[in-house]
């Protein structure tokens, strides 16, 4: 156990007049920072400005893609069973690719059941799935709106995440060409 | 105590229009609000609230700097419901808001808003107090009304059949009883060196002699304490604690009638500024300057009046430019509309500069009303009167406004006082230094031979 001792009060402080002025001084030196140096104030006026997002915020989620634009996901169903919301909802099928067991033909999630936990992102055997997109706000009219399909979830930038060189794998990055080149090759 | 003494109809006019100060603390409480608010947010390195807006065209939504705000918050509180929970008493319950209320169109009518005006009318001298009321009992008369407003309180608690009302209300009569003590007492020295209760004798005392804070220090802390305590604000807000009473004696109401409690706390506020600024730092009167060099000089008085209000409306430019060539250089989506809006205030600044300029010119130079003597005393026209009277009045504003702020300033910084500690400070502590404070004024008064 540790005990903190605090230290006695002197008797300056315990007169509290001085103690009082002290902290007079200290609001005022802050009010005088909110009327002259306005823009200082930490506050970010919300919708007008947005707010600085890392990529490890744990925001929307995104499916990874292979060179040929396909998902990563190899619908082993990890995610889902790691999921603590059950909000993601999987249907797998078989893969065209010959090299490749399964594929995902549904993939949904609830994002309106999410609570952002990223397990499933820890779940996933493949790195398919990520949480980077630094998408924070969900504005949709209907609950439908609110669950990601496959579509969605996969539909992004490359050029978003220039500092990424699994996204930068994905068509239209700059990798890709390169990547798409190893991923044709014939595996013995 | 004559309102009326000679019969000019100037005299009746002005008399009249002196009513209009009743108003007064109503009107602050549209200054007092945006400035708590605000204030509170910047002490807190918040904003504020400043999103509502009234939309104009051209310059868009127009925010005054977060004042329509209040106007939102009023009108809400004007249109809600009022209702009244069952089993209590209605009359009283319908009442006790209005009390408090009521009280400050009354509080105002003994503060001397200006120096008297004496002037020549006609061959006439005329004289003309500058409160509504020159009573000779004045601080006692606004002692008497402004404690008045605890039976708001306690009538509110009484009537809503509540238990944390009924406490709030005990809290509240008990407290304005023990601190209505220290007031008095604490005002005693002031009250003795001036040798008058009149407050317009009591400003001119001081203008003539030092200010009050000057010859009565401990007794200004004291009566500052005491006012504060009176008003029933954090850090003495024991009536209305929300860790232990929900919200004291108005814990049972609600729409307008909360809204009257409301304004009453504020107005309470905006009465005991102008009381500490008239007993405390000369009421009306100009910083070391009397009032008859300023009649003397009165266009150059005029002319730096308007010079000091330039200055300051030059102050507020310079902060809305330095603030929009920030705001162009972030990359706020709202931007372009934010400096639409801070141009209209550029533009009304701009004219104010140049009217204020033109007016301080034009009075230095054509505003030089002649000075009589009638009987030995100084009579100016009534140019100079209503001159004088205008710098005095703007000279009692801005020190009220002052104190105002102080009330802001310690309740956004000092947490609440347990309920026995409020009454430990006041009747252990400030009664006594009161009490020392006055004994010593008067053997100090006798010994250098005062009145
Ligand atoms: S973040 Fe958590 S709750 Fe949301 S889908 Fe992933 S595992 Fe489920
Ligand atoms: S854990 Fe990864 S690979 Fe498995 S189903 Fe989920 S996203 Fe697809």
């Amino acid at each position: 156990m540790r005990v903190i001792k605090q230290r006695p009060m002197n008797w300056i402080e315990r007169l509290y007049i001085f103690e009082a002025i002290r902290g007079l001084w200290t609001t005022l030196k802050h009010a005088a920072r909110g009327l002259f140096r306005y823009e200082t104030l930490p506050t970010i006026s919300y919708p007008e400005g947005q707010p600085e997002i890392r990529n490890t915020y744990r925001a929307k989620h995104r499916l990874m893609l292979r060179p040929d634009g396909t998902p990563r996901c190899v619908a082993c169903g990890m995610c889902a069973a790691a999921c603590p919301a059950h909000c993601i909802f999987i249907e797998a099928t078989q893969s065209d690719d010959p090299r490749i067991e399964k594929r995902v033909m549904r993939f949904d999630i609830d994002h309106l059941t999410c609570v952002f936990c990223g397990l499933c992102v820890e779940a996933c055997p493949v790195d398919a799935l990520r949480m980077d997109t630094k998408v924070i706000s969900f504005e949709h009219r209907t609950r439908e709106e609110f669950v990601s399909h496959l579509f969605d979830l996969t539909n992004w930038d490359p050029k978003d995440y220039p500092n990424d060189p699994q996204s930068q794998v994905a068509p239209g990055g700059t990798k890709n060409a390169e990547a798409l080149k190893v991923w044709g090759m014939e595996v013995k | 105590m004559d309102i009326i003494e000679s019969r000019t109809w100037i005299e009746w006019v002005i008399t009249i229009a002196k009513f209009a100060f009743c108003f007064v603390p109503v009107l602050y409480i549209l200054l007092l609000i945006p400035m708590e608010r605000r204030g509170a947010g910047f002490m807190q390195d918040r904003q504020g609230p400043n999103r509502s807006y009234i939309k104009i065209p051209y310059f868009g939504k127009i925010r005054l700097l977060g004042y329509v705000q209040n106007f939102c918050d009023g009108t809400k509180l004007f249109f809600k419901e009022m209702f009244a929970p069952a089993g209590v008493n209605k009359f009283l319950y319908y009442v006790a808001p209005a009390i408090p209320f009521a009280i400050v169109f009354l509080s105002p009518c003994v503060i001397p808003w200006f120096g008297p005006m004496v002037f020549d009318w006609g061959g006439k001298a005329v004289r003309i107090s500058g409160s509504i009321i020159d009573s000779e009992v004045g601080v006692l008369l606004l002692f008497g009304l402004s404690s008045l407003s605890a039976y708001g309180a306690v009538l509110a608690g009484w009537a809503s059949k509540s238990k944390y009302s009924f406490l709030g209300a005990l809290r509240t009569s008990s407290m304005t009883v023990s601190y209505e003590v220290c007031l008095g007492l604490s005002m005693m020295g002031i009250l003795l060196l001036a040798g008058s209760f009149n407050l317009t004798d009591i400003v001119s005392w001081q203008e003539h002699h030092v200010w009050g804070i000057v010859a009565q220090p401990v007794a200004f802390f004291c009566f500052l304490i005491a006012c504060i305590a009176e008003t029933g604000r954090a850090p003495f807000d024991v009536a209305e604690g929300e860790p232990e009473l929900v919200a004291g004696y108005h814990t049972e109401y609600g729409a307008m009638q909360f809204g009257l409690f409301y304004m009453g706390e504020y107005s309470h506020i905006c009465i005991n500024s102008f009381l500490v600024a008239t007993l405390f730092l000369g009421g009306y009167s100009v910083p070391f300057i009397t009032t008859e060099t300023m009649q003397a000089h009165m266009g150059g008085s005029l002319a730096i009046l308007c010079g000091v209000l330039a200055f300051l409306v030059l102050a507020f430019l310079h902060m809305i430019y330095r603030y929009s060539r920030k705001l162009k250089a972030t990359n706020l989506t709202h931007r372009f509309e934010v400096l639409r809006e801070y141009s209209l205030y550029k533009i009304c600044a701009w004219v104010a500069v140049a009217v204020l300029i033109a007016l301080g010119v034009c009075s230095w130079f054509f505003y030089n009303p002649e000075n009589f003597v009638v009987n030995g005393f100084a009579v100016g026209s009534f140019a100079t009167a209503v001159g004088t009277a205008l710098i005095h009045l703007l000279v009692l504003v801005v020190k009220s406004v002052m104190f105002c702020w102080v009330w802001i300033w310690v309740r956004w910084t000092l947490p609440r006082f347990r309920y026995d500690h409020v009454m430990h400070l006041g009747w252990k502590i400030i009664l006594n230094i009161a009490l020392i404070n006055l004994v010593v004024t008067a053997v100090v008064a006798k010994l250098v031979g005062g009145n």
